[in-house]
């Protein structure tokens, strides 16, 4: 019996080697890239940005990308576990897609030094195989305040946070910048409601804003969406909404959504790809804005026509001019004081 | 003014899903079962409100019926997870505590899976709505606060008087107390202890299951797998906070509701209070501080909650 579980053993071990074996002479030379993220890749809001940008870089680079992984609904607990099977199967690029990861992209660059991980957001340069990535919402949050300003007829525009952190608190802040460059006068409500993914809490505090008199809206991270419908229950009265993802001109909702702006990860992608290919796994922090394509801006003409007025779409279009021309026309964002509101 | 007439309108509007499941977890405790399983059972119940409706017309308007299905569909989903939990721990009397966990980390896996496979991402629906009752709602004050919600509120609200009633005024009621109490006494008196046991949880996971689905229907009129986030657990607690008694419960759930939409509303209003961390956690912080003052509770609660019976057993 010993003799046959010992033989039983060799037999497994010998097949595993030979097909692990197999395995990476397929994969070998191929980029492959797997996507770790909070939500799921389908939120119409942060997560699904990145999976969408992974996709269409996919696309625009036949051949190139031989396989993509996405690992949705990660707790920061379990994202070493994910990691390591990824590594194991021969993923090569690895885009953990949120700041309360840091320290496990951190563990991992230094277990793993052969990996290029992708990390965001933080402007910082964690490892040398390590690329950051920052989104510098400021410029699309001030895009959004352009417009609630110029819109709001009640002169009371509203703002559902996440947690006032990463670039949801660039997109806010700059959400006020632009609305005080264009309607000093407009009250400006905030509230943060402590979670990135509650969207039943986003859309009580939407509530909460629009029995309060507010009549322009927006917010930030997926939690919006759960704001945005909240919206839209007020079918026939005149309340409206910013967003922050393009995904959501085309849903249900999307005829309170005057515009949005989105975050254009396929540069990201395509970047993160040729730098593999050259060999230079990290060590460098990778802004996004409209100077460098990291940021795409989108009017909803099919069901909001009447609400861009010729007013309002000059002086975002002018203002996304300025923002291409010039990157980090907005350094003064992070001094925006929500008290003084 | 209007901040506390928001304030109060929203409290009713909110706290439906949370005082739903809270009294169904009281039958659960009441008959001596303790289901940490209700976050589960609330995802599945929100998981069928949506399902319903929007198999039938997609995001757009669909008739109210339609809709009452999918909140009917959600209660009987959650009386079918009541049942399966009372097979694991009546009939296998396995620990009610851990086969809780089990159950509410099952119900929102199995509804995440169902969703995706059936419908795909974060969906929308058009949901039922808000229809202020004629003249009534137009009662300065009070007509606001109490009448401009939608019909199912209401129906919700009725429940709590129902709730007392068949708890302390059938005798279905009694029987359900007596086996949370000393269920060995009961089956000396010919109560089918199990078969209590087994009706109340299926009568709790319906509420449960009813409350999700209200969520999905009525409140957040969309679903995503994290719809319920810690809600469940909320209705749990709110069963301690509120001594087992359906009346002190429903004031439980208003009272957490109204601290959860007054943290908003002070963000919104008093800008100059910058520590909105400290804010959102402040309804957790008011049930917290009511339990642990609140010493009598112990002695409140079914006798035998938590405790599996075996009547083969003598002790």
């Amino acid at each position: 019996m010993k003799k046959a579980i010992a033989f039983l053993m060799i037999v497994a071990l010998a097949l595993t080697v030979a097909f692990a074996q197999g395995a990476q002479e397929e994969k070998k030379g191929d980029i492959k890239v797997a996507l770790i993220v909070a939500n799921t890749i389908d939120d119409k809001g942060w997560c699904q940005a990145m999976h969408d940008g992974i996709v269409e870089a996919m696309a625009e680079m036949p051949g190139k990308i031989a396989d993509y992984k996405a690992v949705e609904n990660t707790q920061p607990a379990d994202t070493m576990t994910a990691i390591r099977t990824y590594v194991n199967l021969g993923y090569n690029i690895i885009i953990v897609h949120g700041s309360q990861y840091r320290a496990q992209v951190e563990d991992a660059a230094k277990e793993f030094p052969d990996v290029m991980f992708a990390f965001g957001t933080t402007s910082d340069v964690i490892a040398p195989n390590v690329f950051s990535y920052m989104p510098q919402s400021e410029e699309t949050g001030y895009l959004s305040g352009i417009v609630a300003g110029l819109t709001t007829k009640k002169n009371k525009v509203a703002l559902v946070g996440p947690i006032d952190g990463g670039d949801s608190a660039r997109y806010n802040r700059g959400f006020v910048l632009g609305v005080q460059a264009v309607n000093p006068s407009a009250k400006i409500q905030v509230t943060h409601i402590g979670s990135f993914g509650d969207t039943v809490k986003s859309g009580e505090a939407a509530m909460a804003f629009i029995q309060g008199g507010a009549d322009v809206l927006t917010g930030s991270s997926q939690q919006a969406l759960g704001a945005l419908r909240a919206v839209a229950d007020f079918p026939n009265e005149e309340i409206w909404w910013v967003g922050q993802d393009i995904a959501q001109i085309d849903i249900e909702e999307g005829y309170k959504c005057i515009a949005a702006s989105a975050y254009n990860y396929k540069a990201v992608v395509v970047g993160l790809v040729e730098k593999f290919e050259e060999g230079v796994l990290g060590g460098e922090c990778l802004p996004m804005n409209f100077n460098n394509g990291g940021f795409v801006w989108a009017w909803n003409e099919a069901k909001c026509s009447d609400k861009i007025t010729p007013e309002i779409k000059k002086a975002v279009e002018d203002k996304i001019a300025e923002f291409t021309a010039t990157p980090d026309t907005l350094s003064n964002w992070s001094a925006v004081d929500y008290s003084t509101l | 003014m209007d901040l506390i007439l928001n304030t109060l309108t929203l409290t009713i509007r909110f706290s439906v899903a949370l005082m739903i499941a809270s009294m169904g977890e009281m039958f659960n405790q009441k008959a001596g079962i303790f289901n940490l399983g209700c976050e589960g059972i609330m995802t599945m119940g929100a998981f069928l409100g949506l399902l319903i409706p929007f198999s039938y017309g997609g995001a757009g308007s669909v008739p109210f019926g339609i809709n009452l299905l999918g909140l009917l569909s959600g209660a009987a989903a959650g009386a079918l997870m009541g049942l399966l939990f009372g097979i694991i721990v009546i009939t296998f009397r396995a620990p009610q505590g851990i086969a809780g966990i089990g159950l509410q980390m099952f119900g929102v896996g199995l509804a995440g899976t169902l969703f995706r496979s059936y419908i795909g991402g974060s969906q929308s629906i058009t949901g039922i709505t808000a229809y202020p009752i004629p003249v009534l709602s137009k009662i300065p004050v009070v007509g606001q606060i109490l009448f401009t919600h939608n019909p199912i509120i209401y129906i919700c609200y009725a429940l709590v008087p129902l709730a007392w009633f068949i708890i302390y005024k059938t005798p279905w009621g009694m029987k359900v107390r007596a086996v949370g109490t000393h269920p060995r006494a009961a089956d000396s008196l010919g109560i089918n202890v199990s078969r209590v046991r087994y009706q109340s949880l299926a009568l709790g996971g319906a509420m449960a299951g009813f409350a999700g689905a209200f969520l999905t229907l009525c409140q957040a009129k969309m679903f995503t797998a994290e719809i319920i986030n810690g809600r469940g657990f909320i209705a749990v607690a709110l069963v301690y906070f509120g001594q087992w008694h359906p009346v002190k419960i429903f004031l439980g759930a208003l009272l957490f509701t109204f601290a959860q939409v007054l943290q908003t509303q002070i963000q919104i209003f008093v800008p100059s209070f910058q520590y909105y961390e400290f804010l959102t956690m402040l309804p957790y912080i008011l049930v917290i501080v009511v339990l642990a003052f609140n010493k009598e509770s112990n002695k409140l609660g079914p006798a035998a909650l938590g405790k599996p019976f075996n009547r083969e057993m003598r002790i």
